[in-house]
């Protein structure tokens, strides 16, 4: 799959190629076989990736970790209501409803989030484009328009600038053809195209136009050799769909977090299991309290919590333009410990634009921001006044008309890119440039072709004519003879020559394309309009030297800034381009992924003047590599040069060696994160654990791959998702701790009914409702915390050590904090009992007696009798009472897990408004349970007093009482230096 | 993520798991030193003897200020449950089935309402006064020995035909059983309002057609001077009172729903969540 492309129809003479396709390179193809041909292979456009059936998309909503482990639990539960069913024991009833609510939890969290992705799907469909495209062909000699998709192989096809390539076409013939193949091979200058093989690449030579580039300017003719998917724009596209989807770091942490909680389950099961079996109780029975206690380890509520959490940050981040595709990919940018990005599109702004200037012998820089807000140069010399006015002057480009209103930057231009450079800063910086040109009419022109190398112009200016020249700076040197410096002509020399030189490689060095730009005035009448144009070279000779003008698709202006939070977050940012290496260190350097003061090795080896091969890679921090060294490489090799240069620059890469890139990534062990916007990076975005693709310039390949759109194509919006993601990860771990702590006095009231036989303190749907019901809201709440410390200042965590829920979390969970609610229940529990006539030690073994249906006389410590249904009512005020005791240290619990490292003063203790609401609401739904009538009969709830809880649990700080951890890591996020503590005061 | 989703073997799965509880190198026992799991088992168990004292602590501090004679809450017991002598369940309710020409399947019935009044005998009353004022018998102080209250004394004979002790069958073999109502007893609890309560025994749905009921005592009424109860250690030898229902004209083969309600103020028979609650309920069929 991963082989380069095999076409050689650019090798071949075109009699070869008509044979080959049996078609006529001036007629074109016979209708008939046309329409034969199109039958045979189809229409000519992508296949749209095999779209996942919904029914499929909704079931993988049901199938996650988490939901796995509650349809176990739903299992579990019908089986053991069929056996008490079958026992015909009466209140089995409950384990019904626990499947029912736990089906009922799954179904309904999976609605939810399938809701949630149907809705960012539809977002990113809204960004497709629908517009059937057309295509001029010639058949049977006549040229015809038609629809792009009946293009077949051996078509004769017409393209002209502003036209999107309809196909895979060898050029036949061209004029000034150039074509923009930066979605394809990143390369964001344009690509001339022409009749002549000049590579044995397919991708690198002149003759081949591919399907959905685009055409610049001038006009070509071309025959059609491959068509829909089998194009190589398509060839990628299926790439991309063969790259298999990788779990997602947050799913990976929930199926070991379902480990952990299985494991716990089935270990406290079997324990009861055995006590049971030794305390007498028959088989079945104890079987049934084995999966009663298996399935209450079952956090229900937590589902539900981590797909809110998830979704609400996602939300969050859909605000700041970033769409998820995929709930779960909210956290992975937060894990992600590489991103491997495209240079084009991504890091620059995809447009050339005037970098800099050397006239008067200095550089000048221009400003290249996308909203002209940066420092402008000194304009005062009256070179600049010679250099603008050629710039203005000799360049064909011009504004499309009606967009007076628009900055200039974003107006569109007629003409190729770096006359739209030019157009766009003379603008800028002189001013109208219509009007200039109106008062210098044009009388004579020669368009730039790839022999001259150079464009010049005459213009009338007053009683004389001006002409211009612009071009290749060698080849404008040659035809110059003097210099203006400061305003004044002077001879060409050595030293200045020598200067010229200088400053041609720095700024080319730059990765900029420079022009070289002079002009001459000449007598009235020198050139006639009409003159022919292939005479004025001869009038452009000795002319006066005005200036060099270099151009570069310039980073956007957030990026610099962007890459330098995310090398502070740890995040380590390589730049992975089909364009070329120069270029690519250039823009490199330009927004910092190779930071000031790095080294490449060729770096090194020029500065220590040593053959390369000598030179110690641990010198260089920065390395580029092309794609061609890549090719050559043996596997494992690059692995090392990933580990050996923390600064990764690949240029000239294909498409495959971007995938092969982002896989020795994941094998080093990183979560990497692929940011890109052409076809050609795909499938690294598939392959990626979390592909970004940008949503304006982005291609269509490109969005079905990513897993995340940047709506505003702002690499800077890449950092928010990084920081939202770490953040929703430490909440996560807020909300799970809590979630997980109430699970234990959940549990214990059952085992304590099981071993000691007192009367059940806990009911089941009293458990469902502290589950499903109160305590959803203060752990969604959690979510809402903001991050203890600057996140963004951590590195990113590790994959293998800093787990969502580790042992010492459960451990703190379970053991302390739900040890501690426990006791608290059942302190309330027993002074509920006594209160009404029931002390403690009256209570243990009262069970069998206390549920026998049969006894209506049953004695409680006073001597009263009391009825079944009278003793009901009472279980149902423990119910109630348990409830009560768990939410209120659930209150407290929710407070101490505001925080993990700060101390709960420093966090603030009411600045969570949500949770504020979350707690106040919390409490409200337990009055509404308590209070609200006929609830003893439908919810099992009683009304219960006013009464100062005997329990008052205390939120104390205390870091004394701390667990002597051997273990406190150095990472702050696993560590419980300043765990809180909850106290139990009588 | 290739690196944590590789495919593992069984046997490097179990090899992973027996590093982890024991690893030489290291010599981590499940992923700690020995000495680490010293201090956790330490800390974990100065942690629950904590918790555990205070537990206890709480649960003595209930037991020293709970009341010792009465309840501070009531709230399940407004209204006193009714029991029926003899008992017997079938599968929904008191049903209460027997042939008058088997001497076993009432004998068993007999028995049970016997081993009932022996609480009722006079020797088992002898710690009991006689009361006569048909009025409550309100004890503010504690007149009765070792602190304790004063009870009435209920004696079997009291049920006169039903007592068991002119008719030790109870009139089961003749087809006209006696059956004891008892209500339940609560602390502090006035039923009636000043006239005593009693029992009335009907068909169940139709109360319109005659039940012959003979009741001991006299109309059926339980006498307010056993009302109030005050509890098992203000009255240690309280007995319930006892309403004795002889059906007289029971109809044969037949099986009859009968209800006997308990009419006095502040008893309430119309909870409909609790069918013991100021009635009873139950099913009799008697065959010959």
């Amino acid at each position: 799959m991963k082989k380069e492309m095999d076409v050689d129809d650019h090798k071949l003479e075109l009699p070869d190629l008509e044979a080959k396709y049996s078609t006529s390179i001036t007629k074109g193809l016979v209708g008939a076989v046309a329409a034969e041909r199109l039958l045979r292979d189809g229409p000519n456009e992508l296949r749209p990736p095999r779209g996942t059936p919904e029914c499929v998309k909704f079931g993988r909503q049901l199938a996650g970790g988490l939901q796995c482990l509650m349809w176990v639990a739903a299992a579990i539960c019908l089986i053991a209501y069929g056996v008490q069913e079958g026992q015909g024991d009466r209140g089995s009833a409950d384990n019904l409803y626990l499947a029912i609510a736990l089906i009922a939890v799954v179904v309904v969290t999976g609605c939810f989030g399938y809701y949630q992705e149907f809705k960012s799907t539809n977002i990113i469909a809204s960004f497709k484009n629908l517009v059937p495209q057309q295509a001029t062909v010639i058949r049977e000699g006549d040229k015809l328009q038609i629809n792009a998709n009946e293009l077949v192989v051996g078509d004769l096809v017409e393209i002209k600038g502003g036209d999107r390539v309809p196909a895979d076409i060898r050029i036949i013939s061209a004029q000034g053809c150039k074509v923009d193949n930066s979605s394809l091979t990143g390369e964001s200058e344009p690509q001339t195209r022409s009749p002549e093989c000049t590579h044995d690449s397919p991708l690198e030579t002149r003759n081949i136009a591919f399907f959905s580039t685009m055409c610049l300017e001038g006009t070509a003719t071309g025959l059609v050799i491959n068509t829909g998917d089998r194009t190589i724009i398509g060839r990628i596209a299926s790439l991309a769909s063969g790259v298999e989807n990788e779990k997602t770091p947050i799913a990976i942490e929930i199926e070991h977090f379902v480990d952990i909680i299985a494991g716990l389950a089935i270990f406290f099961g079997a324990t009861f299991f055995v006590v049971a079996m030794v305390i007498g109780y028959p088989f079945l029975r104890a079987m049934v309290f084995f999966m009663a206690i298996v399935v209450a380890y079952v956090p229900e509520g937590l589902l539900a919590t981590v797909t809110v959490c998830l979704s609400l940050t996602a939300k969050r981040l859909a605000r700041k333009n970033c769409v998820v595709k995929n709930l779960e990919a909210v956290e992975t940018l937060g894990s992600t410990s590489t991103i491997c990005s495209d240079k084009t599109g991504t890091l620059t702004q995809n447009r050339m634009t005037v970098a800099h200037l050397w006239f008067d012998n200095q550089i000048h820089t221009a400003d290249t921001t996308e909203d002209q807000s940066g420092q402008s140069f000194d304009q005062s010399s009256e070179t600049w006044t010679l250099l603008s006015r050629v710039v203005t002057l000799c360049n064909r480009a011009q504004f499309k008309s009606g967009q007076e209103n628009v900055p200039v930057a974003k107006r569109e231009v007629i003409g190729d890119a770096s006359e739209t450079a030019l157009l766009k800063f003379a603008e800028v910086t002189v001013g109208t440039v219509s009007e200039a040109r109106g008062r210098f009419p044009k009388v004579a022109e020669l368009p730039f072709n790839s022999t001259n190398k150079f464009q010049l112009s005459v213009h009338t200016a007053g009683d004389r004519q001006l002409l211009v020249l612009k071009g290749a700076p060698e080849r404008v040197l040659e035809r110059c003879s003097t210099v203006m410096i400061k305003g004044q002509e002077l001879p060409l020399d050595a030293q200045w020559r020598e200067a010229f030189e200088g400053a041609y490689a720095d700024l080319g060095g730059r990765g900029e394309r420079v022009l070289g730009f002079c002009a001459r005035w000449l007598p009235a009448g020198t050139v006639a309009a009409g003159t022919d144009p292939e005479a004025l070279p001869e009038v452009a000779v000795g002319l006066c030297f005005a200036g060099l003008v270099a151009m570069i698709d310039p980073p956007r202006a957030t990026v610099p800034r962007a890459v330098l939070k995310c090398r502070t977050a740890g995040i380590r940012v390589i730049m992975v381009t089909g364009d070329h290496p120069i270029t690519a260190k250039a823009i490199a350097k330009g927004v910092g992924i190779i930071s000031e003061g790095s080294e490449t090795p060729e770096d090194v080896a020029a500065r220590l003047r040593v053959p390369l091969e000598q030179v110690d890679p641990r010198q260089a921090r920065a390395r580029v590599v092309t794609g061609a060294e890549l090719a050559g490489m043996e596997p494992g090799v690059l692995e090392g040069i990933l580990r050996a240069h923390p600064e990764m620059v690949f240029a000239r890469t294909s498409p495959q060696q971007k995938l092969v890139i982002v896989e020795s990534c994941q094998r080093l062990g990183a979560i990497v994160a692929v940011t890109g916007d052409g076809v050609n990076d795909s499938p690294a975005l598939k392959r990626a654990d979390i592909g970004v693709a940008m949503g304006i310039a982005g291609s269509d390949a490109a969005k079905n791959a990513a897993d995340m759109i940047l709506l505003d194509d702002n690499f800077a919006s890449i950092v928010t998702g990084v920081e939202q993601g770490r953040l929703i990860f430490d909440n996560l771990k807020k909300s799970i701790a809590y979630t997980l702590t109430k699970n234990i006095p959940e549990l214990t009231p059952y085992l304590i009914y099981i071993t000691a036989s007192v009367p059940l303190p806990l009911g089941c749907i009293t458990i469902l409702f502290i589950e499903l019901c109160t305590d959803i809201f203060p752990s969604v709440s959690l979510a809402y915390e903001r991050a203890e410390s600057d996140i963004m200042h951590l590195k990113p965590r590790n994959p293998r050590r800093d787990r969502l829920v580790n042992e010492p979390l459960a451990a703190y969970s379970y053991f302390q904090i739900g040890a501690i609610q426990s006791f608290a229940g059942f302190t309330d529990y027993f002074v509920a009992m006594a209160q009404e006539g029931w002390w403690p030690l009256l209570c243990l073994g009262l069970r069998p007696r206390w549920e026998d249906t049969h006894e209506q006389e049953l004695q409680d410590s006073y001597g009263q009798q009391w009825t079944f249904e009278q003793r009901r009512y009472q279980q149902y005020t423990c119910y109630t009472v348990f409830f009560i005791s768990i939410e209120m240290c659930q209150i407290a619990d929710v407070l101490i897990r505001k925080t993990r490292r700060l101390s709960l003063l420093q966090q603030g203790l009411f600045r969570n408004h949500i949770l504020v609401i979350a707690i106040v609401f919390q409490v409200s739904i337990g009055c509404f349970l308590c209070y609200c009538p006929g609830m003893p009969n439908i919810f099992n709830f009683m009304p219960i007093r006013w009464a100062p809880p005997p329990q008052v649990p205390v939120v104390v700080r205390a870091h004394a009482l701390r667990p002597p951890h051997p273990h406190l890591r150095r990472d702050p996020q696993a560590g419980r230096a300043a765990a809180p503590r909850e106290l139990v005061g009588s | 993520m290739a690196t944590l989703n590789e495919k593992k073997t069984c046997s490097e799965r179990m090899e992973n798991f027996r590093r982890f509880v024991w690893n030489p190198e290291t010599k981590l026992f499940m992923g700690r030193t020995l000495i680490n799991w010293v201090w956790i088992s330490l800390y974990y168990l100065a942690f629950y003897v904590v918790m555990t004292g205070l537990f206890a602590l709480s649960i003595y501090s209930l037991m020293r200020t709970v009341n010792p004679y009465e309840p501070d809450y009531q709230d399940q017991l407004k209204s006193p449950g009714v029991t029926l002598r003899p008992d017997v369940y079938g599968d929904r309710g008191l049903q209460i089935y027997y042939n008058t020409s088997e001497n076993k399947t009432w004998e068993r019935l007999v028995t049970t309402l016997q081993t009932f009044l022996t609480a009722y005998t006079p020797a088992a009353q002898h710690l009991n006064v006689n009361c006569t004022g048909d009025k409550y018998f309100i004890q503010d102080t504690f007149d009765g020995p070792n602190n304790t209250k004063l009870s009435c004394k209920f004696t079997s004979d009291m049920l006169q035909n039903c007592s068991g002790i002119a008719d030790p069958t109870f009139g089961f073999p003749e087809g006209k059983p006696c059956f004891i109502i008892k209500m339940n007893r609560i602390i502090k609890f006035y039923p009636g309002n000043g006239t005593a309560p009693r029992v009335d025994c009907t068909y169940v749905g139709d109360e319109s057609r005659p039940l012959e009921v003979d009741y001991y005592p006299v109309n059926g009424t339980f006498n307010l001077h056993y009302f109030p109860y005050y509890g098992k250690k203000a009255q240690p030898t309280y007995s319930n009172p006892l309403v004795a229902v002889k059906f007289l004209n029971i109809t044969r083969n037949v099986e009859l729903k009968i209800v006997c309600k308990i009419i006095g103020a502040g008893i309430t028979f119309d909870n409909v969540h609790d069918p013991y609650e100021g009635k009873v309920e139950f099913k009799l069929k008697i065959e010959n």
